[in-house]
């Protein structure tokens, strides 16, 4: 009984401490100026979001989200970032225009509608919590439904994964002609 | 006889139709002798329908024949239809008569000209239209066939095209007969609402409900026969037709488009019998008419003009005639004046086609040596129109003016002014004569008389001439026809149709016959002193100088009264109602459609972050009312 | 283990998600953009774990980490077009980059 609820306790603790410090890393990544360090604050995002997963027993998703999107797609991110120099924009600089503040008038109109349906309409059916097996979010649970159930979106990713591959070399490569001077409009 | 009744109508179109699908192909001569060959073909057509008719007995004289069913809406039924009977086989002679003889004459006047296919082509078209008009055997197909020699007249009287005031006229002449088409077509949806029918049977037995349908009726008829006519007040046109050519005032102004405005109140006549009020207005205007057209021929420079006029006078005895009932008077004197008048223009056509085209009388002189044969047939032309006998004039002008001391009180009225009439028709006729033909040639003569060996080359090739001397013949003889109550073949001809009101007695007739001759040869005895022999000056009376050489200032008061509001009226609704509204609101229209494309081509801002915002914001609202709504 | 429910879960997915949306829209540089949109996509990517682990369904997760895939080519592709932007020396500002204005 201790121990459960100590158990208990101990989640919520985690619990708590990934959801503040994804949250806070969230703003931190739309707060920076710098890119850089705008593009370490989504890497903390990232890990306190595994940390959340591994809660809610999804292993694989975790381990995948570190090694695909803060191993891979932040390292390309890094990269770019390093490429560009330090172009840094000032969001919150000067009198809020009317695109900011309708910006942040939408913002909070969507969060404040989640939270209502969330709360309000969903009140009776989220309540039971569906009991979950050994195998649920084990590797070979997922590969055994991404080779069965869920085959043709696992085809087709291979093929959006290919057409950005592609895309990807399409776009940084050379073009013959000389570079004309930008035309800003 | 039927099948004859339709080649003497169809010829004449049949000519049109070839001139005008061949043009080119036709040599200009040959659309003339086509067109003289169709309307040959018209009379001698019309001389069978006329013998076969004379083989029937009196009262079944009265033949329909419908073609087929033109018009049909709900129980009214129109047919193609003609008649042969008396009146419209009368008609029918002398329309294509006269006019084959014209259309002969036209050959040698119009010789020449770039145009004159299309003169062939619109004078076999007008013939046509008039033996539709005379040939009708209901009243739809004679308002087709008047709206039809309406529109003749316009295209002839505006054949040389490239002359504004030809044009004018023409539009002038076509303007005032169509006030007279409106009336007449007004008159008839009455009789239609009335009798259900506009065949001649159904119309003429029936007695019309009402006065005031029937004098509507009337009413609408007697002005599209003024307007046709150029009886008072719808007069105006016809000194202005004369801007045609020469032969065309012979046909059209003189001796058959003119008459129709008669034949239709003759042919009516069961109709206006019913509406005795209208019939005395037909017989008022025609006086007045007689002396004001009378007076206004003694002030005209212009041969044409003073001829005009004269048939102006003319028809006004027709229009006397017909509306006391003296219907046969009324064709006697319309065959009559067919002969003199067409005589009449075709000699001074002669003078114009000596002199190279001049018609002003002031140049003129001395011709009656040089142009001998023209003078003559102008004088036999002359007196028949003064009504001295034997020619015709005297035997159909008479018998008028006698019928009309026939006719109560209102009767006697009119002959007062059909005897001024006389007088004035000789002074005005034998002004002409002599101011033309006596006297020494004029310098402008001198000058401009074509060059010829002898005089017979000067009047004209044999087409002119002979068709100028058949007419004279005719006038010569064509008065002993009718005579009196002696001698009234015409009238026991035209009875089955046209019973007469009034009958002049022997005495009425002797008494108004003598003065007439009289009256008549005084005003030549003055027109003689004054102009022949110079032996005395025209009176000068300013005031009635002005008022007769502005035609008793006719056109100035239509201008103001119908003109001027008119333009006023158009040129307001255009400024005001059509520019503003009609306009506007297209203009407005395609102004508001471009700016409500500029307004929204706006929203492309090109910058993502507007369109993403609007994205969200649409999310933002689109969630609230899915909610909602569940 | 109990811990926090499945509500709390979305509560965080949905901020997250508002988060991102903030930053699509505030912010000038695509790169910064680019991030931003990552979070959102990452707010989608909890609430699909969070409902797969309440209904004890797999699905959520194979959604899940078929968004990341799509994610990650998407940021290939708009990385490429910044690199090739900054190589036309262009502004690597949104708003000047409104050739398709209408």
């Amino acid at each position: 009984m201790i121990v459960a609820s100590f158990a208990n306790v101990l989640v919520w603790a985690i619990w708590v401490l990934a959801a503040f410090a994804c949250l806070g890393s969230g703003i931190a990544v739309i707060s920076f100026t710098n890119p850089f360090y705008a593009s370490l604050s989504l890497i903390g995002n990232l890990a306190s979001l595994a940390v959340m997963y591994l809660l809610l027993s999804a292993e694989f998703v975790a381990a995948a989200q570190v090694l695909v999107y803060a191993g891979a797609v932040m390292v390309m991110f890094l990269f770019v970032t390093a490429y560009l120099g330090n172009r840094a924009d000032a969001p919150w600089a000067g009198a809020p225009s009317w695109q900011t503040l309708g910006a942040v008038a939408a913002c909070s109109a969507l969060f404040v509608e989640v939270i209502v349906v969330v709360g309000l309409k969903t009140s009776g059916r989220l309540s039971h919590q569906g009991k979950i097996d050994s195998s649920f979010g084990r590797p070979h649970e997922i590969g055994r439904l991404f080779l069965t159930d869920h085959l043709l979106a696992f085809e087709i990713t291979s093929i959006v994964l290919l057409i950005a591959a592609v895309g990807g070399v399409i776009l940084g490569s050379h073009s013959r002609d000389t570079p004309t001077k930008g035309v800003q409009q | 006889m039927i099948p004859a009744a339709w080649i003497c109508l169809l010829s004449p179109l049949a000519a049109t139709l070839l001139i005008t699908l061949g043009w080119n192909r036709l040599s200009r001569r040959g659309a003339g002798y086509l067109a003289t060959l169709s309307v040959a073909v018209s009379f001698v057509a019309a001389i069978v329908a006329f013998a076969a008719l004379l083989g029937d007995s009196p009262n079944e004289r009265y033949h329909p024949s419908t073609l087929w069913s033109w018009l049909t809406a709900g129980q009214l039924d129109f047919g193609l239809r003609i008649v042969v009977d008396p009146l419209s086989v009368f008609m029918m002679l002398v329309v294509s008569g006269v006019g084959m003889l014209i259309v002969l004459y036209s050959i040698g006047y119009m010789d020449g000209d770039d145009e004159e296919r299309r003169y062939f082509a619109y004078m076999a078209l007008f013939v046509f239209s008039m033996l539709l008009l005379v040939q009708a055997g209901n009243l739809l197909i004679l308002l087709v066939g008047w709206g039809l020699v309406g529109l003749s007249s316009y295209l002839l009287i505006g054949f040389w095209h490239d002359r504004p005031s030809a044009v004018a006229a023409a539009k002038k002449a076509f303007v005032i007969n169509a006030i007279g088409d409106a009336t007449f077509a007004l008159a008839l949806f009455l009789l239609i609402q009335r009798t259900g029918s506009l065949n001649f049977e159904v119309v003429f037995t029936q007695s019309i409900h009402g006065s005031w349908a029937i004098n509507l009726i009337a009413l609408g008829l007697l002005g599209g026969a003024v307007a046709k006519s150029a009886q008072l007040p719808l007069h105006t046109w016809l000194p202005d037709a004369m801007e045609g050519p020469t032969p065309v005032s012979a046909l059209i102004h003189a001796a058959t488009m003119v008459t129709a405005g008669v034949y239709l109140i003759v042919r009516t006549g069961s109709l206006f019998e019913q509406a005795p009020k209208v019939l005395e207005l037909a017989a008022g205007l025609g006086a007045i008419t007689i002396v004001m057209a009378g007076l206004i021929a003694l002030v005209q420079v212009d041969i044409k003009r003073v001829i005009a006029y004269s048939t102006m006078s003319q028809i006004g005895y027709m229009f006397l005639a017909a509306g006391l009932g003296a219907y046969p008077n009324a064709m006697f004197h319309l065959m009559t004046h067919a002969f003199f008048k067409a005589l009449l223009f075709m000699a001074a056509g002669l003078v114009i086609h000596a002199l190279a085209g001049e018609q002003d009388m002031r140049k003129m002189g001395g011709l009656n040596r040089l142009l001998p044969f023209t003078y003559v047939c102008f004088a036999i032309g002359a007196l028949s129109l003064a009504g001295i006998p034997p020619f015709a004039g005297f035997f159909s002008k008479d018998s008028i003016l006698a019928a009309a001391l026939d006719g109560g009180w209102y009767g006697e009225l009119l002959w007062v002014a059909g005897m001024v009439g006389t007088f004035l028709t000789g002074l005005y006729a034998f002004r002409m004569l002599f101011i033309v033909f006596w006297g020494e040639p004029s310098g402008f003569v001198r000058e401009h008389l074509m060059p010829g060996s002898h005089a017979h080359a000067r009047e004209g090739p044999l087409s002119m001439t002979s068709t100028v001397g058949t007419l004279a013949v005719l006038t010569v003889i064509g008065g002993f026809l009718q005579f009196a109550n002696v001698w009234t073949p015409l009238t026991t001809w035209l009875d089955p149709v046209a019973r007469p009101l009034v009958e002049a007695s022997g005495t009425q007739e002797a008494v108004s016959s003598i003065l007439a001759v009289a009256l008549g040869a005084a005003g030549i005895g003055i027109a003689w002193w004054i102009y022949g022999s110079r032996k005395a000056a025209a009176p000068r009376i300013a005031w009635a100088q002005n008022l007769l050489e502005h035609k008793f200032y006719f056109d100035e008061a239509y201008d103001f009264a119908f003109y001027r509001p008119a333009v006023f009226l158009a040129t307001g609704l255009s400024r005001w109602i059509e520019r503003p509204l009609v306009f506007g609101s297209v203009r407005e229209l395609v102004q508001g459609v471009g700016l409500l494309g500029r307004d929204t081509s706006r929203l492309q801002t090109g910058l993502v972050r507007t369109y993403v915002l609007l994205i969200a914001a649409s999310i933002a609202v689109l969630t609230v009312v899915f909610v909602a709504v569940r | 283990m109990k811990g926090p429910d499945v509500v709390w879960y979305l509560c965080v997915a949905g901020f997250l998600f508002s988060t991102g949306a903030l930053g699509v829209l505030i912010r000038r540089s695509p790169l910064i953009v680019l991030l931003s949109l990552e979070i959102m996509l990452n707010g989608a990517n909890l609430a699909l774990i969070a409902f797969s682990r309440h209904f004890a369904q797999g699905d959520g997760q194979i959604f899940a980490l078929t968004v990341m895939a799509v994610a990650a080519s998407e940021v290939v592709v708009g990385l490429g077009l910044i690199v090739a932007i900054a190589r036309q020396k262009l502004d690597l500002d949104v708003d000047k980059l409104s050739t398709l204005r209408g």
